[in-house]
């Protein structure tokens, strides 16, 4: 017993209790969010500093005498001449599928008072791009359910697709149809118990917007039944510039573990011209050298670098994907800004959205001569292609021809057709908010536009008829619709069947 | 007072004439700063100050603080500045002090590192981690 209490004894005594080596500095001016701190010697760029009473700080700027950091939370509290410690730790936020249906600010803390969030992963806030040989060329369609995106701007999963436009002329709109369009599809899926389907998951991150705003979407979301797919990530107007900052990294960080457990995301950044205005105040107040409208240099690589974080991964890296849909808001139509030229040159194309088209109550006012989707075609289904292959083409020489004809000149009976077959495609394309159409419907009623089932139908009466028509085809000819969304192609069997159809429809139609 | 870049940079080079090994040489700065304020330069105002600051900073770079609660003994004293000076090298100032609110141990802060084997900074932990 004796020996075993000496062996002991021994053990004991030579266990020491380890000191670990702190960095710590001192607080030396503290205001707008940013802390000047001197001391840190081993402070690393963008790492977490501790300020003590769960406050923490983002290490921005390295200094020859001391290092410039941002304050994330509250910074009133912090004094000068308090010492604060590094953490060795990077800026991270939970992921997983625990954050859909949660409300959550750009750390990742809910917001929505539903309780904690349960996910056991985090991600790093920065997270430097997916690479040339894990990337594979878009060839998977996002389904928008806005017709006039899936017909002529189509977009990949994937792709970076910016939506442009002034104030108040339907951006959010567009990307709150397209979350709720994966809603359905997903819906659809789960309740069919289909696994093949790919499920797009979707992110809201709302920048510098109005509190009401953000509660009006994720209202109009819950209706809709898009909150379990969804998670909004929030830095309202009211929460500090540096958390604005940080909040679309947030957001692309939950998007990428998507990404990287195989599966598929869709990120909403509204808006990003929000997002550089809270960058450039941060940046001021850091001192960094200011350059063209005031914004710092690295302007352009804030938001390359968060854009490219969105791509699609090969077969051999889980084949996930994340698609991006940033949000710009220009001012009186001004795309030649410094911030919306920047971000056209970044994305892979862009929805043009317009004031006088949206009063003239063209909606979605999309500018087909001004939107382009640089790749999105090569992830097109068949038969999108085989119907509105030439549409971009037709209306753009409607616009023409429609110039042309206000001088009142007497015009041939073929460009009279032009215009009037124009007219009713413009039509075709209005759609209301919040009402995504099935691609399949898509596919029918522009099939039926450009075989001239619409042209004897008065152009104020298009809108009628094709409601009608999407109704007699839904529920009656469910068994086609069904097909054509089965095989993505029309085939010449089916583009009978559909004539057939839509035929049978126009004889009882008034 | 706004010290003007041409200053700094001018202050930060007068500081490198002063190092001598690494370390920062008291007679030289004397001199330095002698002449200096003799030939009053452009901007010699900003520049003085600027080099005040980088040496205090040296300073305090070079500045070992213990912190223990009870008095050390002179054998303990002169193991902590053997070890330290094992680490951070020759001609660091060492000043003992007490500090009754650390209840036990010891914390030795040089420049910027901080090591705390104090009872009080494991309380603090521990009531974090909760």
């Amino acid at each position: 017993m004796s020996t075993l209490l000496q062996e002991i004894e021994a053990q004991i005594a030579g266990v020491k209790t380890s000191v670990a080596k702190q960095n710590v500095g001192t607080v030396r001016e503290i205001g707008d969010g940013v802390a000047k701190i001197e001391g840190l010697t081993d402070v690393m760029l963008n790492e977490m500093i501790d300020f003590g009473n769960g406050i923490i700080g983002l290490a921005l700027n390295l200094e020859e005498t001391e290092v410039g950091a941002i304050i994330l939370g509250d910074y009133t509290s912090i004094k000068e001449g308090q010492e604060v410690r590094t953490t060795g730790k990077l800026l991270q936020v939970p992921v997983g599928k625990g954050l859909l249906g949660r409300v959550v600010n750009s750390l990742g803390q809910p917001v929505d008072g539903k309780g904690p969030i349960k996910s056991d992963v985090s991600y790093p806030v920065e997270k430097i791009a997916p690479g040339i040989i894990k990337r594979k060329s878009v060839n998977q369609p996002v389904q928008t359910g806005i017709m006039a995106v899936d017909a002529m701007i189509p977009i990949g999963r994937g792709q970076r697709e910016l939506i442009i436009g002034d104030r108040s002329t339907g951006k959010t709109t567009l990307g709150v149809d397209a979350m709720i369009n994966q809603a359905r599809i997903n819906q659809a899926a789960d309740a069919a118990g289909d696994k093949d389907t790919r499920r797009l998951y979707n992110i809201y991150v709302a920048i510098g917007q109005k509190q009401s705003n953000v509660a009006r979407v994720v209202s109009v979301l819950e209706e809709a039944g898009a909150m379990p797919y969804t998670i909004v990530v929030v830095a309202s107007a009211s929460d500090s510039a540096t958390n604005q900052y940080l909040a679309p990294f947030a957001g692309a960080a939950m998007g990428e573990w998507f990404m990287d457990n195989g599966m598929d995301a869709l990120i909403i950044f509204d808006d990003l011209s929000k997002h550089a205005t809270a960058y450039r105040q941060v940046s001021l107040v850091l001192k960094r050298p200011s350059g063209r409208e005031a914004y710092p240099g690295d302007v352009f690589y804030l938001h390359s670098r968060l854009l490219e974080r969105s791509a699609r991964l090969g077969e051999k890296y889980g084949n996930g994907s994340l698609t991006a849909l940033p949000i710009i808001e220009t001012q009186l139509g001004d795309v030649s800004a410094y911030i919306p030229t920047n971000v056209i040159s970044i994305t892979d194309g862009q929805i043009y959205l317009e004031t006088d088209l949206f009063y003239q109550g063209i909606r979605p006012a999309i500018s087909v001569g001004l939107s382009v989707s640089r790749v999105g075609s090569a992830a097109q289904i068949k038969a999108m292609k085989q119907v509105a292959g030439r549409v971009k083409l037709e209306l753009a020489q409607f616009r023409e021809l429609a110039a042309f004809a206000q001088f009142g000149s007497d015009l041939d009976a073929k460009t009279q057709a032009q215009i009037e077959r124009g007219k009713r495609i413009v039509e075709i394309f209005k759609q209301s908010q919040y009402k995504p159409i099935p691609i399949e419907v898509q596919v029918a009623v522009l099939w039926a536009g450009q075989n001239g089932y619409f042209d004897d139908i008065p152009v104020d009466r298009v809108k009628h008829a094709q409601a009608k028509m999407t109704d007699y085809l839904t529920n009656r000819k469910t068994d086609l619709m069904a097909k054509i969304a089965k095989e993505k192609a029309l085939s010449d069997a089916l583009t009978a069947d559909l004539k057939a159809a839509v035929t049978e429809f126009k004889q009882t139609y008034k | 007072m706004k010290i003007s870049k041409q200053a700094r940079r001018e202050a930060k080079q007068v500081f490198r004439i002063c190092l001598a090994n690494g370390t920062l040489d008291p007679n030289r700065v004397r001199q330095v700063v002698q002449h200096i304020i003799v030939q009053k330069p452009r901007g010699y105002v900003g520049i003085l100050s600027h080099f005040e600051r980088l040496v205090i900073l040296e300073e305090h770079r070079r500045t070992a603080k213990v912190e223990s609660a009870v008095p050390l003994s002179p054998e303990l004293q002169s193991t902590v500045q053997n070890s330290l000076e094992r680490v951070y090298g020759n001609g660091l100032n060492i000043s003992f002090s007490q500090n009754p609110s650390l209840i036990g141990g010891m914390r030795i802060q040089v420049g910027s590192d901080v090591y705390d084997g104090s009872v009080q900074a494991r309380l603090n932990a521990l009531q974090e981690s909760f």
